[in-house]
């Protein structure tokens, strides 16, 4: 009865507590729906697209290279008529390809003299103007070898379409079926993460109150054992992060598609992911916990766990991808929990991992979970 | 006698809060402990009340000894400090309900024992709204009614009226002699207000320099500091002099 009394008291006023429901349930809601959506061109066939000035002659020619161009997908190609390089922030343009009138005959006679010469913004990432690069000397190279066959009489028609000859396939860990990335699988697994971390808000709040006004000692002085206390905390702040998960997952597989967004597949991982929320969850409240006990009052916890919440998730790849950042600060962020948490979700949701995939993360975040609990506990008992 | 300590002594570290202090409060008595701040008040209470370990002398609770009988002395004691411990976004039912169930009461009793130190302190039409909203005096009551709810036989009461109006002094005072006529509860009260322990305390003690430095009746005292008010007997006792 007793445990029971501390259960409903700790729902009650995480319920009534309207700046934590917005933390734990508002603030990943939307958090992940703008995300997925802000990514999606990110994970779909479609790619950004460039709008791309093309400066050289208008002839057949090179209207029909203009149109193997257009035909790549990655960019918009325009003829101009000038190469003013106003083209590029006055009217709209990212890059200016300036095509020497006579590359054809220059390419046959293997001059040294540049026959491209490429203006970009100054935003245009390298992996942009490789592409743009590879779409030109592809482009060129088949109205040349075209040339070269219709003289020599040779059937291409098989040749020119050698892409669509090539097949890729996407290969996950222990699946068999062919599925692609999707944004809301990485958003989700973030911020769900990230949300889950921010339960130390309501934690320290309740908890601090309760140290501050006397209502701690008053439950020490009616025999209630100090393990109670802190079950107290972790099992209905346990229940809540599972309430959580559950509703983001619910989200991201009925709500992110009315949005025009991929729906998010379980497949065969719910234990998976629940075995992995669980451990996300117990090191996450037990963090809380250990906030709440070293603080001394919730505006010191408000800003050292949010502060430190936030290093968490950009180390981890919450913020910035971990595969865009250097090695080091990828190993430095391999010491985040939220890193632990997220690779789990990432390995089970993107690579169709197994528990083998993610034993060792979990072990860590319990581990983390378990220090961080031990030292909540020992402080609380020393101040009490 | 319902509380005998004998030699108490505690410190924090190097700070001596509490020198081989001895004192004796009678069952059913309401007894006053006045000091100047910081002379250990809290302290002393917080040891009676098993929150706090001493560190040398002899205590006995209703004859039950502090250092073997912590959990019979808990159930028999309670302890409302002077903060509004309680949970202002839960409503009068639902704190004394919580607080009841850390107390033990069993489920079928538990209606009737909130009812029932409800209506001693006046909290009825209160039951079923939260605490957040309340004046100061409901907040005390709402206070006192969670430390009635094991029905102590003793009652520790830290300062009990601090920031309420004299209305809702008198009649928190007023709830205190009741309890203690009506429940025969031994209440061992806390207060730098002497006009409420000439009201309510049959005995008191000054705590001061780490140990009791006084210890009488209110009507003896009076007699023989010739009539003066207790304010002026207490500065007179404790020499005046700023304590911070």
């Amino acid at each position: 009865m007793m445990f029971y009394g501390i259960l409903k008291k700790e729902f009650l006023l995480i319920f009534r507590d309207i700046h934590a429901l917005f933390v734990l349930f508002l603030m990943p809601t939307l958090f992940i729906t703008i995300m997925s959506l802000a990514l999606q061109n990110t994970f779909k066939d479609t790619i950004a697209i460039h709008n791309i000035a093309l400066k050289t002659t208008q002839n057949d020619d090179t209207k029909e290279l203009l149109k193997g161009l257009n035909e790549g997908g990655f960019a918009r190609y325009n003829f101009a008529n000038e190469d003013n390089r106003d083209l590029l922030y006055k009217q709209g343009f990212d890059a200016i390809v300036l095509l020497d009138d006579n590359f054809r005959s220059k390419i046959k006679q293997n001059t040294k003299d540049p026959i491209l010469k490429i203006y970009s913004k100054a935003d245009l990432s390298k992996q942009s103007l490789y592409i743009i690069q590879s779409d030109l000397i592809k482009s060129i190279s088949k109205s040349i070898s075209k040339e070269f066959y219709i003289q020599h009489q040779v059937d291409a028609s098989s040749l020119e379409s050698l892409e669509d000859l090539i097949e890729f396939e996407y290969i996950h860990k222990n699946r068999y079926d062919s599925k692609k990335p999707t944004s809301p699988e990485q958003s989700l697994s973030s911020w769900l993460i990230f949300s889950i971390f921010f339960i130390l808000i309501p934690i320290s709040n309740t908890f601090i109150n309760e140290r501050n006004f006397g209502t701690l000692s008053r439950i020490k002085s009616t025999n209630t054992p100090i393990y109670y206390i802190v079950l107290g905390k972790l099992v209905p702040y346990f229940i809540i992060n599972q309430i959580q998960v559950v509703a983001m997952f619910l989200l991201a597989i009925y709500l992110l598609p009315i949005f025009g967004l991929e729906k998010l597949h379980l497949n065969d991982s719910i234990h998976l992911l629940a075995i992995s929320s669980f451990a996300i969850s117990f090191g996450a409240i037990s963090f809380g916990l250990l906030i709440a006990n070293i603080s001394k009052t919730t505006e010191e916890a408000t800003t050292m766990g949010g502060t430190l919440n936030i290093i968490f998730a950009a180390l981890s790849g919450i913020m910035v991808p971990k595969f865009i950042m250097p090695e080091s600060m990828q190993q430095i962020g391999s010491f985040s929990p939220m890193s632990w948490g997220l690779d789990s979700f990432l390995e089970i949701l993107v690579y169709g991992g197994s528990f083998e995939d993610i034993y060792l993360k979990l072990t860590y975040l319990f581990l983390f979970g378990i220090i961080c609990l031990f030292l909540a506990t020992t402080i609380l008992k020393r101040r009490l | 006698m319902s509380i005998v300590i004998k030699n108490l002594c505690k410190s924090y570290g190097d700070n001596l809060i509490l020198d081989h202090l001895s004192l004796e409060i009678k069952e059913g008595s309401i007894f006053g402990l006045l000091g100047p701040n910081g002379a250990g008040k809290t302290t002393l209470i917080s040891i009676l009340n098993t929150l706090t370990k001493k560190d040398r002398g002899e205590v006995y609770i209703d004859g039950l000894s502090i250092d073997l009988n912590i959990d019979q002395i808990k159930a028999i004691s309670s302890y409302v400090p002077q903060e509004y411990a309680f949970y202002p976004n839960l409503s009068v039912y639902e704190n004394l309900e919580f607080f009841a169930l850390l107390y033990g009461i069993k489920r079928e009793n538990l209606k009737d024992t909130i009812i029932e130190v409800a209506s001693f302190c006046s909290l009825e039409r209160y039951l079923n709204k939260r605490a957040l909203h309340f004046s100061g005096g409901v907040k005390r009551r709402l206070n006192i009614a969670i430390g009635l709810l094991n029905s102590p036989k003793i009652l520790y009461l830290d300062e009990p009226t601090v920031g309420i109006d004299p209305h809702s002094r008198r009649y928190i005072l007023d709830v205190i002699k009741k309890i203690n006529r009506d429940l025969n509860t031994t209440i061992i009260y806390t207060s730098h207000y002497m006009d409420e322990l000439e009201y309510i305390c049959d005995n008191f003690a000054i705590l001061d320099d780490k140990k009791i430095i006084y210890q009488a009746d209110i009507k003896t005292l009076k007699d023989s500091h010739n009539k003066k008010s207790l304010e002026e007997m207490f500065l007179e006792i404790t020499k005046k002099s700023l304590r911070d």
